[in-house]
């Protein structure tokens, strides 16, 4: 058995037995798992709740407007949006979406030498953010995510995403629907295949938190850009889950009870 | 199946809305209202992208009537401190849900009290962390 054989066998074995053990408490893991080139790599939280989506000050997400300044198509879309029966509710987030939920479900930055992946645990497809240079290509197919590059202005990661196919949720909310109760009554926040967003990415808080300012372009659903800030908070102590959404898709609306005597 | 120790449904009108929530709207649900269950637990499905509790409630007229009871997604139920063996069939149980608009026997979970006692919600994001406790480099 070769030594590299043997070396390997080791590490499957050592795998295998940390299996169903305790983890181990963040401060005893290596140092790389919240380092990377940047700072960017680890897990993140996005800050607020159901109950507080804004966060606690002095860093706290930005609300969608209450009056969305729609064109004629964008306000038609979401009122089309808000109908039940157009509901996707296991359809992808968008990038706008997976960037500005509240903090029910980690984010993860991955720095790669060419590249910046970021991954959401209840979404299927990450966000791929080029950094090596390249531009976006002419031909792009339009897709759910968009095509990302990014750059550093500095400390922050300047990222640049089109080529969306416009067939994401509402920017705003699950399953083209607001989250929460008090936003089934909020317009729902359309996106089309114009949307162009630009993001400004940077560590604040001495690193504990990231800013994400995004700026979303989207001239056939909105007469002028939209700017919010969310933020993430870096979360060491929190792995990713699985998060299946055709898993059990029952319907909230459809009948689970009976009554017999 | 164990026996029911107390019988019956309370409404309760309240104007605070539960927050469970993940991937779709609860605007089928009656927010201002709140149904206190007691019943006994015939299933509970730890399933993405909703955990389901199905629950049998004896009412003072003998009817027995199965409610589902949609909960968060267990990732957001694991982070606030459930686990997916903390129900199991013939618990018997306290459930309180905001109800169906329609009527029909289905809630969705503002709180739920557990044989051992213990008050669970429905699911939310992870408690945050102060600023300046946490190990940046």
């Amino acid at each position: 058995m070769s030594a590299s054989l043997r070396i390997a066998l080791l590490l499957i074995a050592a795998t295998f037995a940390g299996c169903g053990a305790p983890r181990p408490a963040p401060e005893a893991l290596a140092k790389p798992r919240d380092a990377g080139e940047r700072g960017f790599t680890g897990v993140f939280v996005p800050i607020g709740s159901f109950e507080d989506p804004a966060g606690p000050p002095p860093f706290q997400n930005t609300r969608w407007p209450a009056n969305p300044p729609f064109t004629d198509w964008g306000a038609a879309e979401s009122r089309r949006l808000t109908d039940p029966a157009n509901l996707k509710v296991c359809s992808p987030n968008g990038p706008v979406f997976f960037m500005s939920e509240v903090g029910i479900f980690p984010l993860q930055f991955l720095e790669a030498p060419d590249q910046i992946v970021i991954l959401r645990e209840a979404s299927g497809m990450p966000r791929r953010i080029y950094t090596d240079g390249r531009a976006h290509p002419e031909d792009l197919e339009p897709s759910w995510m968009g095509h990302s590059i990014g750059h550093f202005d500095g400390e922050t990661l300047v990222v640049d995403t089109v080529g969306l196919n416009g067939q994401a949720r509402a920017m705003n909310g699950v399953g083209s629907n607001a989250r929460v109760s008090e936003d089934d009554a909020k317009p729902r926040m359309p996106s089309s295949e114009q949307l162009h967003l630009v993001e400004r990415m940077k560590l604040v808080a001495n690193g504990e938190l990231l800013e994400d300012e995004l700026t979303i372009v989207d001239p056939k659903t909105y007469t002028e850009p939209v700017i919010l800030k969310h933020y993430f908070q870096r979360r060491p102590d929190i792995d990713m889950l699985e998060y299946y959404c055709n898993e059990n898709p029952r319907d909230d609306t459809v009948v689970s009870g009976s009554t017999s005597k | 199946m164990r026996a029911f120790a107390v019988i019956g449904i309370a409404i309760v009108v309240a104007a605070a809305p539960s927050l469970v929530a993940a991937h779709h709207s609860f605007a089928a649900f009656d927010r201002g209202k709140k149904v206190v269950l007691v019943g006994v637990v015939k299933d509970f499905q730890w399933t993405n992208p909703h955990a389901w509790i199905q629950l049998v409630v004896l009412a003072s007229n003998g009817d027995r009537t199965e409610w589902g009871v949609e909960c968060g997604s267990p990732n957001m139920m694991a982070r606030t401190g459930w686990k997916k063996d903390l129900l199991r069939p013939g618990d018997q149980v306290v459930v309180t849900v905001n109800p169906l608009l329609d009527g029909r026997p289905n809630g969705s979970l503002v709180s739920i009290q557990l044989p051992n006692g213990t008050v669970l919600g429905p699911g939310d994001a992870p408690p945050p962390k102060p600023l300046g406790s946490i190990t940046t480099r």
